[in-house]
């Protein structure tokens, strides 16, 4: 228990987001109406992809720093698990786009964002795989990595505030930042994005233990 | 240090000249892809057009002129530099060389779309500093990626696939202020922008310079 009590906490944060997302109060605003409560099953995924990505790069530094094959595995499964999330945000916010602005897809600095974090993730992806030895590829990987980090953030946290954004929030869009967020949605959010980060963290400690038991077998 | 770089510049610029067919592909790389533009087009081109046209080839020329840097270098070469200069130095010497190439390609570039897709620039000056800043950014970002797919073996399309991305947020804000040095510029209005892209080339210098010695660590 005590060394597992943090999965049983993720699990627990998710099931109070849905249950309370569906079922609360929320403001209604013009445009968004109900679909605000996307921000309890979208914004949470970026948000937690942020935070594997950022697991990611830390351990790439710890790799490349001391070299063990263990923290390239889990640089590597962290960058995975947080592309699975990526792409889990990308199909909720499509959907939500598509009632709202009435596309799937628009011009839209977040987009493009994250349109070029999950294309700088490939490249990682298939850099790894185009390499044999397990040892330059933990080094290469390792290095790219952090570039696609830095990168990423230059993307999706400076060059968004030098544009407009569709975005709630954003360009005169009424939206969920944090002088409109209303205090019913807070705890709902918050406890969203802690319980995806868990989740996150969870799936790629599966996912190592699985490869290193295939490793090992 | 910034003697072994100039002598290291001076060799790469020798070693290159001896396979100037290497130049020459470069140069009809780009001048193939800017008339397919102009028989693409047939006719009279809209600002944006050109300026969109404009870095999609250069960005293509820059990404194939770039990945020459190492291709060159055999194995051997790699353990001639690996014991007679230091990682810095190297990486340095690469990024000064290519940021060289990549302006000429740039101005090169520009010639063939004025020649033959027609432009009259409202603010030259202002097109060529933005497009040595782009030279700037790109070198660092492509000498690095030219350096992690010689260590991956030959696979032809890892240079672009590792490149491109990463370069992204670049092109974006490249984009838009030449636009602007197209139509009419202005460099107060364009200070912020400018000041982002010098800071994106900075980053990725940095970024190329720190972590280049992990790279080439064997």
């Amino acid at each position: 228990m005590k060394r597992h009590w943090w999965k049983a906490l993720g699990v627990f944060l998710i099931i109070i987001s849905i249950v309370f997302g569906l079922l609360g109060e929320v403001q209604a605003l013009p445009i968004l109406n109900e679909t605000i409560r996307v921000l309890y099953y979208h914004v949470p995924m970026w948000f937690s992809m942020v935070a594997l990505m950022l697991g990611s790069l830390i351990f790439s530094i710890l790799h490349l720093r001391q070299g063990s094959p263990k923290s390239d595995l889990i640089a590597n499964e962290a960058a995975k698990t947080g592309f699975l999330l990526a792409t889990l945000g990308l199909i909720t916010g499509s959907i939500w786009a598509r009632f709202t602005w009435g596309a799937f897809w628009v011009n839209d600095p977040k987009l493009n964002g994250t349109a070029v974090t999950m294309l700088i993730y490939l490249a990682y992806f298939v850099l790894r795989n185009s390499v044999e030895d397990p040892q330059k590829k933990g080094r290469l990987a390792g290095v790219y990595n952090i570039f696609a980090f830095v990168m990423m953030i230059v993307f999706i946290g400076i060059l968004p505030r030098m544009t407009d954004s569709l975005h709630p929030g954003n360009g005169g869009n009424p939206g969920f930042n944090k002088y409109d967020l209303d205090s019913n949605m807070r705890p709902v959010f918050y406890s969203a994005v802690v319980g995806w980060i868990l989740m996150g963290v969870w799936i790629t400690n599966l996912r190592v233990r699985v490869k290193n038991l295939i490793a090992n077998a | 240090m910034l003697g072994k770089i100039t002598s290291l510049l001076q060799l790469n610029i020798k070693l290159e000249w001896q396979q100037r067919q290497s130049y020459f592909s470069i140069l009809i790389y780009v001048l193939s892809t800017v008339y397919l533009t102009f028989l693409v087009f047939n006719g009279t081109m809209s600002v944006e057009t050109w300026n969109s046209f404009f870095w999609v080839i250069f960005i293509f020329a820059a990404v194939q002129a770039a990945y020459r840097s190492f291709h060159h270098e055999a194995e051997q070469r790699f353990l001639l530099y690996f014991g007679m200069v230091s990682p810095q130095v190297l990486i340095l010497g690469k990024i000064v060389y290519n940021f060289l190439y990549l302006t000429l390609v740039g101005l090169f570039t520009t010639l063939l779309f004025i020649f033959f897709l027609g432009q009259n620039m409202t603010s030259p000056g202002a097109f060529i500093f933005i497009l040595v800043l782009a030279a700037l950014g790109f070198s660092s970002i492509l000498t690095f990626v030219a350096g992690i797919s010689a260590k991956a073996g030959n696979n032809p399309a890892l240079p672009t696939i590792l490149s491109i991305p990463l370069l992204y947020p670049q092109i974006i804000t490249l984009s838009r202020v030449s636009q602007r040095a197209l139509t009419g510029f202005s460099w107060e209005i364009n200070a912020p922008l400018l000041l982002v892209l010098s800071m994106i080339a900075l980053v990725c210098f940095l970024l190329s310079f720190l972590l280049f010695p992990y790279l080439w660590r064997d």
